[in-house]
């Protein structure tokens, strides 16, 4: 690593940075124009949330307050547990400790900086993981075994079975910087009553391994409260889904990757909530108003990632979007397979609830919660199983009206290129057009944007859909 | 040794084609993680599915993406190329992603190349913990495992067969600790290319006949007399699944390293771990596949892998490791960086080197690098030596 990269730490510089981010729309439009020019290659990713209006103003607060809590957390007595995006942080909050989410922090990094996390991902190679490793977890992780963020007081992931590469950054930072850890593994099946039980059976140990690690009992009216929290976040959720159902959707193309992300951060947490109001607000008007969610004015195109985004620099990839007038009817990390979701009765099994009535009932609803959320649901078994990968992605380009299908990830998503190309092929054969990109959803080092760019639009244009 | 060779080498042996003459089925399967005394039990013959002979890749680079190890992908463009006609049956494992993915990419390949998927397809399903209910949900799957050979194959898989089945596969696992026991002595009798074929062979020839050789071929052994490791470097091999042997060959062909003991998938991992003879077999088989496994997809199981790695070292007089990976084998890879770091500090050196599985397009580069692994093994050795004849001296 650099050695002026070794100067600040990370996290401080980041929660600095966001701190300031977050403050921008409270200014003059004068004040806010003269900070676009101080920050060249975050003008467009900043000036798309402020231009989205309150979502995207509270979306950039609750990402400063995400950092504060790391960075205070210490202070206020509580434990940081490294974790990954598909592992709910609303047990975490239930249990007072602090979630510091890999995925999350890196696609920050990514998103702000001109040259990403680059530094930290290559660190994580300079000590010895394989530059094949996901990117996702590299970045924040790089800072972390630099130790140049917040001191990690256990690690917990839910990903051996369903991501190996993802498990393995998180057991590689545990073995490194002498932190217990616990995985929580998915059988390759769901719904059923075996995996059923290995669920919660699974999630118990888990609950036993943080309260061992952070001395505190899990309170069960806590839980309640998170529960209910999650409650109504699903309500929203389900109303946000409904309406990127509509054509034109009043959904703009930036609050899917705010739909999940402070899912990822603040899921059973008020902030989550606070966010949720908003959108849901913004997005009802726009329907009622049928002004559609993309700025230019016309649909010509929906989208359907069926993986994840792409999260380089500047937000360029839902600009991009924006400018070629394509609608992002979600990727696999929107959905949440709450039972009161469209897309799930198609489904049956596959969904979860929310039950505060006893500890047992609660325990359930939120290892179940857990073991259906993105990519540990759906990736878990043979894509062509019953509801799993190819069944969900049908599902959703159907539901929501898809044009075409995208898929994008990152190189080290082992668990998805190991059949992208035939899931591909099922799904062309169902009539949908199907892009799979080469890029680096973390990392414009593996493909420029402008090369990836290039790529779409070629696919746009070859298939006659654009 | 000629027809362990023979087994390690080939991908249809003569003991398969013995075996499929007398109208016998054989299944396949991927990973060291499926009780093959199961099969043994069925009076089927399991074979572990390997990548060898593999002359190009158009089939697995059609079904997998760009960035999967090459192991899983040779074991698929076999299979695309009717080398694997033979299976009457195969067994898919989520031994790691790569591998687990072997079951989609088969299956739809087999949509394009007529009557490559072998009658009998099995996903087994391993789960990535030992303790309470992983153990619990793997012994519901061997059981759903016997119950489906059972179905398929027409056959009838009791107790007293899977008993009678471990205590046979039991005596080749002690054999394969006298083998052991041979290399680790001062001088060694055996190369390590011998007794990784002969390793790689209990994995695809019938068990009885593979016992029955393993026993003569080391009684013979412990006949020799000639030391093969005299000034030789003695290394370890560990890292990523290998069934090459001609990566063995490579470095003992440098003529100046004997290879006396590896931790590989394909290699004696669990020799002299036997399988519990009394109680229920099923518990039984899975307490030692799943129970004893350390294998990094385990994860959260490195202070164990390092310490079986320290004492093998130890026991074995081990002067050096050489850690490889299949390229986009992160689990191997991020796990050797690791060996690395605390071998080092025990002054074990290692050499890290990544690679592709399968044919050795990249041989001069190994070659290359166990060389000067081998010349940094007789420096640091050198030093060493120095400091205490220094040491000596003042004293």
């Amino acid at each position: 690593m650099r050695p002026e990269m070794r100067e600040y730490n990370y996290d401080w510089m980041m929660g600095s940075l966001l701190n300031v981010a977050a403050k921008v729309p409270h200014g003059t439009p004068k004040e806010t124009e003269l900070t676009y020019r101080y920050i060249p290659y975050f003008k467009s990713g900043l000036s798309a949330l402020i231009n989205v209006g309150p979502p995207g103003i509270q979306f950039l607060s609750l990402v400063a307050k995400y950092y504060e809590n790391i960075l205070t957390a210490r202070e206020q007595g509580k434990k940081i547990a490294a974790t990954t995006f598909c592992n709910t942080p609303a047990i975490l909050y239930a249990m007072d400790i602090v979630p510091a989410t890999f995925e999350i922090l890196t696609a920050i990094g990514c998103l702000v900086w001109k040259r990403g996390m680059f530094d930290y991902m290559d660190y994580c190679c300079e000590v010895g993981m394989p530059e094949t490793s996901c990117s996702s977890q590299r970045g924040a992780l790089g800072a972390a075994l630099a130790e140049l963020s917040e001191k990690i007081d256990f690690v917990i992931c839910d990903t051996p079975g369903v991501c190996d590469t993802n498990a393995n950054a998180f057991a590689f930072a545990s073995v490194y910087m002498d932190k217990p850890f616990y995985q929580l593994n998915y059988p390759s099946t769901i719904g059923d009553g075996r995996s059923q039980k290995y669920h919660i059976d699974d999630y118990k140990e888990m609950i036993r391994f943080i309260e061992e690690h952070s001395g505190k009992k899990l309170d069960y009216d806590r839980l309640k409260e998170v529960l209910r929290e999650i409650d109504k976040q699903d309500a929203m959720i389900a109303d946000m889904e409904d309406m990127l159902m509509l054509r034109p959707t009043p959904i703009p193309p930036i609050f899917n990757v705010m739909l999940y992300a402070a899912r990822f951060c603040f899921s059973g947490h008020p902030e989550y909530t606070k966010l949720l109001e908003v959108m849901v607000d913004t997005a009802r008007k726009r329907a009622a108003a049928g002004i559609p969610g993309l700025s230019a004015g016309k649909e010509k195109l929906r989208a359907f990632m069926c993986y994840i985004d792409h999260y380089t620099v500047d937000m360029n990839f839902y600009n991009f979007f924006e400018e070629r007038g394509i609608a992002h009817t979600g990727s696999i990390l929107t959905r949440n397979f709450r039972d009161n979701n469209k897309y799930v009765e198609t489904l049956p099994g596959n969904t979860y609830g929310v039950d505060t009535s006893s500890p047992d009932a609660m325990l359930d609803s939120i290892a179940q919660m857990n073991a259906r959320l993105p990519m540990v649901r759906s990736i878990r078994g043979p894509y062509d199983r019953n509801g799993m990968w190819l069944e969900e992605s049908l599902a959703c380009a159907k539901l929501y009206q898809a044009d075409c299908v995208i898929y994008n990830g990152t190189p080290g998503c082992r668990n998805t290129w190991g059949m992208v190309k035939p899931f591909a092929r099922d799904m062309e054969k169902q009539g949908f057009p199907t892009h799979i990109m080469y890029d680096d959803a973390f990392d414009d080092r593996v493909e420029a944007w402008d090369a990836t760019r290039e790529r779409l639009d070629e696919f746009f244009h070859v298939r006659g859909l654009l | 040794m000629n027809i362990f060779y023979d087994a390690a080498t080939k991908v249809q042996s003569q003991s398969i084609i013995d075996w499929k003459a007398a109208g016998k089925p054989v299944v396949g399967y991927t990973c060291s993680y499926t009780p093959a005394e199961i099969f043994y039990a069925a009076d089927i013959l399991p074979v572990r599915l390997r990548g060898i002979e593999t002359e190009g890749m158009e089939v697995g680079d059609t079904y997998f993406g760009p960035f999967i190890c090459s192991f899983p992908k040779c074991i698929l463009q076999l299979a695309g190329k009717g080398k694997f006609d033979f299976l009457d049956g195969a067994i898919i494992t989520p031994g790691c992603d790569g591998m687990r993915r072997l079951d989609e990419c088969w299956r739809k390949a087999g949509e394009d190349f007529q009557g490559i998927v072998p009658g009998y397809f099995y996903y087994f399903d391993v789960p990535h913990k030992a303790e309470n209910h992983g153990m619990a949900w793997y012994i519901d799957e061997i059981r759903l495992l016997i119950k489906s050979i059972e179905d398929h194959f027409k056959v009838n898989v009791t107790d007293k067969k899977l008993t009678a089945a471990i205590k046979e596969f039991n005596k080749g696992r002690r054999l394969l600790k006298e083998l052991e026991d041979l290399r680790s002595g001062d001088d060694v009798v055996v190369s390590g290319t011998e007794a990784f074929a002969a390793t790689v062979a209990g994995t695809v020839m019938p068990r009885d006949e593979y016992t029955a050789e393993l026993k003569k071929w080391i009684s013979s052994l412990k006949k020799k007399k000639k030391s093969l490791s005299e000034d030789k470097k003695r290394l370890m091999v560990v890292g990523s699944v290998s069934d090459e042997i001609d990566l063995f060959q490579l470095i003992e062909n440098t003529g100046k390293a004997i290879v006396v003991a590896e931790n590989l998938c394909f290699g004696i991992r669990y020799e002299g771990n036997e399988v519990k003879e009394d109680g229920d077999p099923v518990e039984a088989l899975a307490q030692h596949y799943l129970g004893s496994s350390v294998c990094p997809r385990m994860y959260g199981k490195y202070k164990e892998r390092v310490n079986t790695l320290k004492e093998r070292i130890d026991y074995s007089k081990v002067d050096g490791v050489v850690m490889q990976n299949i390229r986009f084998c992160d689990l191997h890879g991020a796990e050797n960086a690791l060996f690395a770091r605390d071998l080092d500090k025990i002054g074990i050196p290692s050499l890290r080197v990544e690679r592709e599985y399968g044919p050795h397009i990249d041989a001069g580069r190994m070659k290359l690098r166990i060389n000067a692994f081998l010349e940094q093994i007789s420096g640091k050795q050198q030093m060493k030596k120095t400091a205490e004849r220094k040491a000596a001296v003042s004293a």
